[in-house]
């Protein structure tokens, strides 16, 4: 392996994705240079320990409870290493395009898998350590004043060994979903939607739960009573070497340190042969079945569309469930249905009325506020058809309303199901969901047709970023604005209703015209001239 | 090299009808003149070849045709109307494949067809009549149920084609259209324009920077620099004025577009590599 290469490979790696998310960066700028992070790294790791120091100069002697709770800790700072590396690694790996994540660029390369592994290991570890580094630098004033200096060091060493850990296997599971993308390529990519939406909802999951402090302490008392079954997973040998060694174990300590680094090394010769073996997409099949071509979409034609309108629609809708970068989109419902399911009883009829209108309202603004930027490139293949701007605005507000709608109606039947309600109310909840999603898809849209990226990136953001604040905190205050009255509405004896539901209609019809107006106009604007 | 015209107008030499007529057009991006006052004209059953340097003004010149961007000054018609009174029905009798044709990555080859069918409302009969025959034609049958982010460069390259053709236009614009093909297939889609051109009075402007195949399939030639028309009419005229004759048209370009000697260039380059 030739260390030099593989150092300038993972420069390239993380200065790729250090730019990505900047159209207009200066190359010169430290910004977009791989140097920015090791000053990230070096600033939050003073500034964590000024702060962690000033705070144990001014406690005195009562800070020795904190400080030992605080030293405690120390065990589970490798955990967090690889934790933050798996989770971040994969969300990133599942949302990037198929373009970005198949490594063409380096392909052709005489590089070897194993230094290319290396190489991506590095860069991911790199682009993550500050997490590490952040609770080091808290954490070691505390160790010094406890005089567990020397455990502190052996925790920071064995961070440093979880976050490679957690590159190694953010290599793996590309390879994975790699091999998956190769058998599913000529089958419309079907299998590996399912296996991408299946792992994007296990580590949103697993997002909620490492930050929920009531698991975390479940975690940390199991780990006193299960001692012995952390000891023979891998993955807590980082862990136990640090808790032993704050006994005074040396002995213990450096053999689950040593079999941690073993274990890495396992995983990082694992990783290379699935490297190795599936590192580019396989070709597509052939198939030799006569097709019918014809214009389809009925459905969507019997809705009133023309059929160039359902034509785009229809291709809009099958985006939505095939390109793997939109499956975050689309998974975000399906959580917060679930979130609705598990946690609903418990914040009460309006506060679950409010959650079901919010989510409805929301998934509506994400997908009509990246409904354009979707195109990318591909924005010069609708001017060049006959087509008015008017047809495209209705293609694209049906195909964002197709899937809010169902989502909302879902939600609200969801809700009202769950709470018991009468069919007046329960109509009442449903149409509340069914008029947020409507005005916050219209409301997305205006932001769309002005403010749409469409730079091919590695992340593509579809919005610029300062767009989608204005359209995410617009769009926030709209929806309360309409949801409130309307949960209250809902919720209210029959002779009460009246108010809040005027209200809700008046929000909803006077920003809805508003939107539909300025998002017309923005289409027009739009396809006057190519915007790049 | 900027001077005077050996030839700038926008009548061709042949007696028929305009299909395309680009009068005086020009384009600037920011302080870039990328087009300044461009003429010429496109016949019908012509096939015109649009040449020029990297950075002339080629695409903006096809992008403007195409109505995806707006002249600063300038007119277009298409058929006789002009493309921004009009845009959608100019569009209608216009194919387009660009330099980078984007495709829609996740439908599949047949699906993007459908699709473009859609666009342009031909019914069923019309797509199994025009549709298998392309795809054999490009030895593009059997692949086409598979997603187009599986497909090579060249096999893109020829979905392109069809989509472009597959409303029968009445004038192409393609954007360097033989761009990744092998030599079969160039040599199907070079048969195929000529043939659209003569018996079908197709009109096609046609850009490329293989100087032999535009000497090869064009009846005449707009050579773009700087983006002005530095020259526009057939090989051999170009030839006769430049006074190149018997000379490939690659002299005849270098001469126009002033590149000068290039042993040169050829010699530095050799040292270097």
């Amino acid at each position: 392996m030739d260390l030099h290469r593989v150092r300038r490979i993972a420069d390239v790696l993380v200065v790729s994705q250090l730019r990505s998310g900047r159209s207009s960066s200066n190359p010169r700028s430290v910004l977009g240079r791989s140097l920015f992070l090791a000053i990230v790294d070096v600033i939050v790791f003073l500034v964590a320990f000024a702060g962690a120091d000033f705070v144990v100069r001014a406690g005195g002697s009562a800070i020795g409870p904190v400080a030992s709770l605080v030293v405690s800790f120390l065990p589970f700072v490798p955990l967090v290493g690889v934790g933050a590396v798996l989770v971040a690694g994969v969300m990133f790996e599942l949302t990037t395009t198929q373009k970005f994540s198949m490594s063409d660029a380096v392909n052709w390369l005489p590089i070897s898998p194993a230094e290319y592994v290396a190489a991506s290991s590095t860069a991911i570890a790199y682009a993550y350590s500050p997490a590490v580094v952040l609770l080091l630098g808290l954490t070691l004033p505390f160790a010094i004043g406890s005089g567990a200096f020397l455990v502190w060091g052996l925790a920071a060493f064995l961070a440093g060994v979880s976050l490679y850990e957690g590159g190694f296997l953010v290599e793996m599971v590309r390879a994975a979903t790699q091999r998956a993308t190769s058998v599913s390529v000529g089958r419309r990519g079907h299998a590996t939607l399912v296996l991408r939406a299946v792992l994007l909802i296990v580590v949103i999951l697993a997002l909620q739960l490492a930050f929920n402090p009531i698991f975390l302490l479940d975690v940390l008392q199991g780990f006193s009573a299960l001692g012995l079954v952390t000891a023979v997973v891998p993955f807590f040998w980082g862990t136990e070497a640090v808790l032993v060694g704050r006994t005074g174990n040396v002995l213990a300590a450096v053999g689950f340190a040593a079999g941690l680094s073993l274990f890495s090394a396992l995983l990082f010769g694992l990783a290379v042969r699935l490297r190795g073996r599936y590192w580019v997409v396989s070709a597509s099949e052939i198939r030799l079945e006569p097709i019918e071509y014809a214009a389809g979409h009925p459905a969507l034609r019997a809705l009133g569309l023309s059929t160039a309108e359902a034509a785009l629609v229809s291709k809009d809708l099958r985006g939505l469930v095939r390109r793997r970068e939109l499956l975050p989109l689309l998974v975000v419902p399906v959580i917060l249905i679930v979130l609705v399911l598990v946690e609903g009883r418990s914040i009460g009829l309006v506060g679950a009325i409010v959650w079901a209108g919010w989510v409805a309202g929301f998934f509506a603004l994400l997908l009509a506020a990246t409904a354009v930027g979707q195109e990318r490139r591909a924005l010069q293949t609708l001017f060049a058809f006959p087509l008015t701007p008017r047809t495209i605005f209705r293609a694209k507000a049906i195909a964002v309303l197709v899937p809010s709608l169902v989502s909302a109606l879902v939600l609200g039947v969801t809700v009202g199901v769950l709470f018991g309600l009468a069919p007046a109310p329960l109509a009442g909840l449903v149409g509340l969901t069914l008029v947020a999603a409507a005005v916050l898809t219209l409301w997305g849209l205006v932001f769309a047709a002005r403010f749409s990226d469409f730079q091919e990136r590695p992340r593509p953001q579809y919005l610029r970023p300062s767009a989608m604040l204005a359209a995410m905190g617009s769009g926030m205050v709209l929806l309360f604005a309409i949801i409130v009255p309307g949960a209250i509405a809902v919720e209210a004896p029959f002779f009460a209703v009246a108010g809040p539901a005027l209200v809700t209609a008046l929000v909803a019809a006077i920003a809805g015209a508003l939107a539909l107006h300025f998002a017309r106009t923005g289409f027009d604007r739009l396809f006057r001239e190519l915007p790049f | 090299m900027t001077g005077t015209p050996l030839v700038s107008g926008p009548v061709p030499a042949t007696s028929a009808p305009l299909v395309l007529e680009v009068d005086t057009v020009s384009k600037s991006y920011g302080s870039v003149r990328a087009l300044v006052d461009a003429r010429f004209a496109v016949a019908r059953g012509q096939i015109v070849g649009l040449l020029g340097p990297n950075g002339a003004g080629k695409s903006t010149c096809m992008k403007a045709v195409m109505g995806l961007i707006r002249p600063d000054a300038g007119q277009i018609r298409v058929l006789g109307r002009d493309l921004q009174d009009d845009p959608v029905a100019a569009k209608r009798s216009l194919g387009y494949v660009p330099e980078s044709p984007s495709l829609y990555e996740f439908l599949t080859g047949a699906e993007y067809l459908d699709f473009v069918a859609d666009m342009y409302g031909l019914d069923a009969a019309a797509r199994q009549e025009r549709i298998p025959p392309f795809l054999e034609g490009l030895e593009l049958a059997g692949h086409e149920n598979a997603l187009i982010s599986g497909y090579s460069q060249g096999m893109r390259q020829k979905v392109a084609l069809i989509a472009a053709l597959l409303h029968r236009p009445r004038l192409l614009v393609l954007d360097e259209p033989l761009n990744g093909l092998d030599p079969r297939s160039a040599r199907v889609v070079k048969d195929l324009l000529r043939s659209l051109a003569t018996r079908d009075g197709v009109g096609v402007l046609f850009s490329t920077h293989v100087l032999e195949i535009a000497q090869a399939i064009c009846d005449r030639v707009v050579i773009l620099s700087h983006g002005r028309v530095l020259a526009s009419d057939t090989v051999d005229a170009l030839r006769a004025r430049a006074g190149l004759s018997g000379s490939a048209l690659e002299d005849v370009f270098l001469s126009l577009t002033g590149t000068g000697d290039l042993g040169e260039v050829v010699e530095a380059l050799s040292r270097a590599g």
